[in-house]
């Protein structure tokens, strides 16, 4: 059973169509990438999962069953837009959220303060939201959003604005929770954590979904064309006829064959003039896979 | 219900432990406070030491009337000077007096024809209407006095006859009770009831509208929205910050009860003004300013949503003025006669009747009639407020920035 479902969903705003016969489902224990140029229709879509605006067509499902209210009691949503109470003291803030969303004040207090521990930030909880960094109160609502053990996790750019130190204790604790068993969305520009992160996604450009299904899937389903050669000497081999394009950074060189290139020639090719350390084919990145379904039309 | 009720407590947590509270409660009594002394003081002082100068042909007539003067508690004359009968120089000589500020005008009496005395008073200053109005009393007196003498009444039957004669005015209230009716009490009430509804209906609407600009700019929006309703949102934000100022009339309310029983009270006011509530009054007063409230704050509630910062704000304040001003205007229409056709319009219109039903309440009795009729048509516009308000306000809040146009707004209006 899909802990999250959309059927055909399509949502219009006067003129423009932000989402066109949207279908996708996430299963329990399972990270899925939602992405997509500015502007494609993530944010429509998910804000549309969330209740906060209603789809003019088909259909959303939580935990099995169409859309309802008291189904958010098991959503956890960090929006693109982040918000806290500036004015408010952390540990407030957080009782408040986690009180929202069902937990009695007792509770609530004792999973902030857990979670705080978890996240590195006890020492900000007296403080005043203002009081601290972008990246403190970003921290702080990834614990608002999770406090309360939701089944599912929605997350807009959740990367963006942390450090990498902070970036990295974040995609640990995401993968955690996914082993725990709970399904995760989350939008991104960023394809390394993507293809690090998720099992599944769905590529949505004007509104439409363009590409979809398991990450692995997806990357088999394009050619071996690409070749990364690690070597020291000449650079010679770099225009061989078997190459579309390359790009060499002193000594790496990551480079794209014809549609007919063959890979063992460049390779004799290359050893002929150079000392080759590693020569390996490999499959596209999603990135490459990005720019290359939606035109290069992407701001990624 | 449960959300409503945890963003009504955050909402109104946040304010009361916020300094603005703090400050306006104990700021906006001690301004009251401040301005009802300095104007008590300042009409005192203005009825003290004054010093004229009476000329006239008729010397008994004038030391008559210089005698009224000091014989009037109210007058506060401290020095009278007679020149009578008065010459041309004399006449001039005062009258340059006045202009060098010397003195503080001359009265003038002419009675050459004894049937058809007149009088003129010259001062830098023709507004006094205290001072022309114990002169005119001193001079009516002195005159009939001087009638009276010359008929042939002794001086002792003059004065017995002039006898002053005290008139207590009495007000009948709606269970056919009598009070003790003073005007002045009855002005200073109807105005202070004024400020003290207006003052935190304005003050609280326009909070109201800041915290829904702040908290767009701040993005909180989308996060509680994920968990509530905007419905619940608005009506949690409204219940909070209303509760807000019901808490701070109830501190002035309290305060100024402790207040009147206190020693330093029974030292400070001194005089004839005493200001009493009715039950009526009691029951009315937070009602008004809930419904008030939550009128004013709806309008402004929806409007915030549409704006992007505090300035785009300004361009709707006269939306919160000029029913308030309208409201003030009325005042002295209500004094006058609060039960003409002009005091019912005021008291029953939506905008208005916050402000001044109160007021009129403490003037005269109103009949049940008008007060259920005036509650109704506020309680209607309220709902009709708070519908539109909430449509704006649910679109509005997701939508950054540009400040929205009319044709939007009517747009948002229809969204389901």
């Amino acid at each position: 059973m899909p802990v999250v479902e959309l059927v055909g969903v399509t949502k219009a705003y006067e003129e423009k169509i932000a989402v066109s016969n949207l279908s996708l489902s996430i299963n329990a224990g399972q990270m899925f990438g939602l992405l997509g140029p500015n502007g494609a229709g993530k944010t429509s879509s998910i804000r549309m999962m969330m209740g906060i605006t209603i789809p003019d067509s088909g259909a959303i499902n939580l935990f099995g069953k169409p859309f309802e209210r008291q189904s958010l009691d098991r959503v956890g949503y960090l929006p693109e837009e982040r918000g806290l109470y500036r004015k408010m003291k952390v540990l407030d803030q957080l009782v408040f959220f986690g009180q929202l969303h069902g937990l009695s004040a007792e509770e609530s207090r004792r999973r902030a303060i857990d979670w705080s521990k978890r996240m590195e930030i006890s020492d900000s909880l007296a403080k005043k939201t203002e009081e601290l960094s972008k990246g403190m109160q970003q921290k702080i609502q990834f614990i608002a959003t999770l406090m309360h053990d939701p089944g599912l996790i929605v997350m807009d750019e959740p990367f963006s604005g942390l450090d990498p130190v902070n970036a990295v204790l974040m995609e640990k604790t995401l993968l955690e929770l996914k082993d725990q068993g709970k399904a995760i969305l989350f939008s991104t520009h960023r394809m390394d954590q993507v293809e690090k992160l998720c099992d599944s996604i769905c590529l949505i450009n004007n509104g439409k979904a363009v590409l979809a299904g398991k990450v692995r899937e997806i990357k088999a389903t394009y050619e071996r064309n690409r070749v990364i050669v690690e070597f020291e000497g000449s650079a010679s081999f770099l225009s061989s006829d078997e190459i579309a394009e390359a790009k060499n950074y002193s000594g790496h060189a990551e480079i794209k064959l014809k549609p007919q290139g063959d890979a063992q020639k460049l390779l004799h090719e290359a050893a002929a003039v150079a000392k080759i350390f590693r020569f390996e084919l490999v499959e596209p990145s999603l990135e490459e896979i990005f720019i290359e379904t939606v035109g290069g039309k992407a701001n990624a | 219900m449960r959300n409503i009720l945890l963003i009504a407590r955050r909402e109104y947590m946040e304010q009361i432990r916020g300094r603005a509270f703090k400050i306006s409660t104990v700021a906006l009594p001690l301004l009251i406070a401040a301005l009802l002394f300095f104007s008590s003081t300042m009409a005192r002082k203005a009825n003290t030491g004054r010093h004229i100068a009476i000329v006239a042909e008729d010397a008994a007539l004038a030391n008559e009337v210089r005698q009224q003067l000091f014989d009037d508690k109210y007058a506060h004359y401290y020095r009278v000077d007679v020149s009578a009968p008065a010459t041309a120089e004399e006449r001039a000589m005062w009258q340059e007096q006045v202009r060098a500020k010397a003195i503080d005008g001359v009265l003038a009496i002419d009675s050459s024809n004894p049937d058809k005395i007149s009088a003129t008073f010259t001062s830098l200053s023709v507004a006094d209407i205290s001072a022309n109005g114990s002169l005119r009393n001193a001079l009516n007196r002195g005159v009939i006095n001087e009638r009276m003498i010359r008929k042939g009444l002794a001086q002792a039957d003059a004065d017995a006859m002039l006898a002053k004669v005290s008139i207590d005015a009495l007000q009948l209230d709606k269970d056919g009770k009598i009070g003790k009716s003073n005007g002045g009490a009855t002005v200073i009430k109807a105005t202070l009831m004024l400020i003290l509804l207006s003052i935190p209906i304005m003050l609280y609407g326009l909070d109201m509208a800041r915290a829904i600009i702040e908290e767009k700019t701040s993005r909180i929006f989308e996060v509680m929205l994920a968990v509530t309703r905007p419905s619940d949102l608005l009506a949690g934000k409204l219940l909070g910050v209303g509760g807000v100022g019901l808490t701070q009339i109830a501190i002035w309310t309290i305060g100024a009860t402790l207040f009147m029983g206190s020693a330093l009270a029974t030292s400070l006011l001194t005089g004839d003004i005493e200001i009493h509530f009715s039950w009526q009054e009691g029951i009315f007063f937070p009602i008004y300013f809930v419904l008030g409230f939550a009128l004013f704050s709806a309008i402004f509630s929806g409007l915030a949503a549409t704006c992007e910062t505090a300035q785009d704000l300004q361009k709707f304040m006269w939306l919160a003025i000029v029913p308030l001003y309208t409201a003030m205007g009325f005042l002295p229409v209500m004094i006058k006669d609060p039960n003409s056709a002009w005091s019912i319009a005021a008291t029953l219109f939506p905008l208005t009747s916050p402000y001044t039903m109160i007021s009129r309440m403490g003037m005269a009795p109103v009949p049940y009639w008008q007060i259920a009729l005036s509650v109704i048509l506020l309680l209607l516009t309220t709902w009709a407020t708070l519908w539109f308000s909430s449509r704006l306000y649910r679109v509005g809040i997701l939508m950054y920035g540009k400040r929205a146009t009319l044709p939007e707004l009517l747009r948002w209006l229809r969204y389901s």
